[in-house]
């Protein structure tokens, strides 16, 4: 009796190894799509290993789409137009695309499988996008809540970016954390000095990589990076500038009131910066120092709501009123909006019913 | 209660470290089935529903949205604010669709006692009944939410 209990597990044992064994040479077999063909804009093949996606497929041939969720597929930040061999559209592609996009072959490009040869088009800025190594050379606690990161790029490398431009910076495992993240921040230092960069990073509740900036980046560390991204950047015009920002929207800001102080500008500038209380207010000194070098620049916080301990004498509430003093000729007015989206609602809007400022020229980076 | 490979899937993506830092179970020793059907016994008890709570939260949301995210007072007895930043946050249930970074504060003025929450939030609690483990950071307990804020 006990042997052939012993007999049946044995042989149980043995079909059980065998099934595994089929699986595991079924699933070598059925996913080796072998070498693929991408074409890119009808201009260039990359020739890679099927099986991937194809954004890491691009991203192995130092192609960097931006994707701002490490392709889960949530961010919806990495879509391109996949004319021919990228299947059809996933349940997890549809909520990040709208009909019109679907419609002209817009796909995210972290959830497209690259299986067969597959046609697709990027746009030509693309290429500029590289991946960079640095090195934490500083770290200041501008708030309780926000740090600025200096990243000092390793020998021999260079970034070429537009002020107002962002880079999407790689965390590494970390306390609770098993897996890289990726989240996009942008670039708060100038152009000018392309052998680094400074980022700045406010604490989110509950974020995986502003908890890894906060809590574990020390000066030394090693952090990869790539970049530049975005079409929020400083246009070159003689135009009246109105910059409008929040929280850590400053970064693009600064970025580009350094920029503009390399190479010179007679431009009008008022920059409005909205905060809650006086503890959320950073860069002050900075934007004194700008205010004493340009010609005609003016650096204006409003705080929404001040404490008595703030003994605050400066403007409050919204930042729309104080638009007027700034805005001289409406038609010859450029404005710049960085934060969140209910921010940059309210002041498109005021800017373009109240003020008349033409919707074309107003440029802005939502948080949302 | 045995979980299905699904289950599995979504306790991983409610781990620390997954979609947010410390993961959605906080210290609670239960699975997530468990989470929701006790919160569920609570609000039987409590005469109301998820989507009851979810649509106050809702409401909320939307007067501070309304308000640009400006702190703003509702009903007269509500302080209510919200933080948006930079991202957006999957469901952990695997639903689809994401969720914006947006962190609203309703404070009850009269008793003091504060609420934050997020649109993930109001999405888990409408849908999924979840109002995450004990000890998670976006605990929301449902007895102190019918208490203050209704």
């Amino acid at each position: 009796m006990l042997s052939r209990i012993f007999q049946d597990i044995g042989l149980m044992s043995a079909i059980g190894v065998i099934l595994a064994l089929i699986m595991v040479l079924a699933q070598r077999w059925l996913s080796n799509y072998g070498e693929v063909t991408i074409n890119i804009n009808k201009k260039r093949d990359l020739v890679v290993t099927g099986g991937n996606t194809l954004l890491a497929s691009l991203a192995d041939k130092q192609i960097f789409i931006p994707s701002a969720c490490g392709g889960r597929g949530t961010c919806g930040a990495c879509k391109c137009q996949v004319f021919e061999g990228g299947g059809p559209i996933l349940p997890t592609e549809k909520p990040q695309l709208t009909k019109e996009e679907m419609a002209d072959n817009v796909r995210l490009s972290c959830q497209v499988k690259v299986k067969t040869d597959i046609n697709i088009n990027i746009p030509e800025e693309i290429f500029n996008i590289r991946k960079f190594n640095s090195v934490i050379e500083e770290i200041i606690d501008y708030t309780y809540d926000i740090k600025g990161v200096t990243f000092k790029l390793t020998e021999g490398q260079s970034i070429d970016f537009k002020a107002g431009q962002y880079v999407q910076l790689e965390t590494k495992p970390y306390a609770k954390v098993k897996q890289k993240a990726i989240r996009a921040y942008s670039i708060s230092s100038k152009p000018e000095l392309n052998n680094r960069i400074q980022l700045i990073v406010r604490l989110v509740p509950e974020g995986i990589c502003t908890t890894w900036v906060h809590t574990q980046l020390k000066v030394g560390d090693k952090v990869d990076f790539t970049g530049p991204y975005g079409d929020f950047y400083l246009r070159d015009t003689e135009a009246d500038i109105l910059f409008v920002a929040g929280g850590s929207g400053s970064a693009p800001i600064k970025s580009m009131l350094e920029h503009l102080r390399e190479v010179g500008t007679s431009r009008k500038m008022t920059y409005f910066f909205g905060a809650r209380s006086a503890k959320d207010l950073y860069l002050g000194d900075e934007m004194r120092t700008f205010e004493e070098y340009f010609d005609d620049f003016t650096y204006v916080p409003v705080l929404s709501h001040a404490t008595e301990e703030d003994h605050w004498e400066g403007k409050t509430g919204f930042l729309m009123p104080y638009f007027k003093e700034a805005i001289r000729d409406p038609k010859n007015t450029e404005a710049y909006l960085c934060g969140s989206p209910g921010m940059i609602a309210a002041v498109t809007k005021s800017l373009i019913n109240d003020y008349g400022i033409d919707e074309g020229k107003i440029y802005y980076d939502s948080f949302g | 209660m045995k979980q299905t490979p699904k289950d599995k899937k979504i306790m991983a993506r409610m781990q620390p470290g997954v979609i947010t830092y410390s993961g959605f179970l906080g210290n609670d020793t239960r699975d997530f089935n468990q989470v929701i059907s006790d919160d569920e016994m609570v609000l039987e008890e409590l005469g109301k529903s998820a989507e009851d709570i979810a649509a106050r939260l809702e409401y909320f949301q939307q007067k501070s949205f309304d308000a640009f995210e400006a702190s703003t007072v509702v009903d007269d007895i509500y302080d209510v604010n919200t933080e948006v930043v930079r991202g957006y946050l999957p469901c952990p249930f695997m639903h689809q669709g994401v969720y914006r970074k947006s962190y609203t504060t309703v404070t009850n003025t009269k008793s003091g006692k504060s609420f934050t929450y997020s649109a993930l939030n109001i999405h888990l609690i409408r849908v999924h009944h979840f109002f995450e483990g004990k000890k998670s950071h976006f605990r929301l307990e449902p007895r102190e939410l019918v208490a203050e804020l209704f």
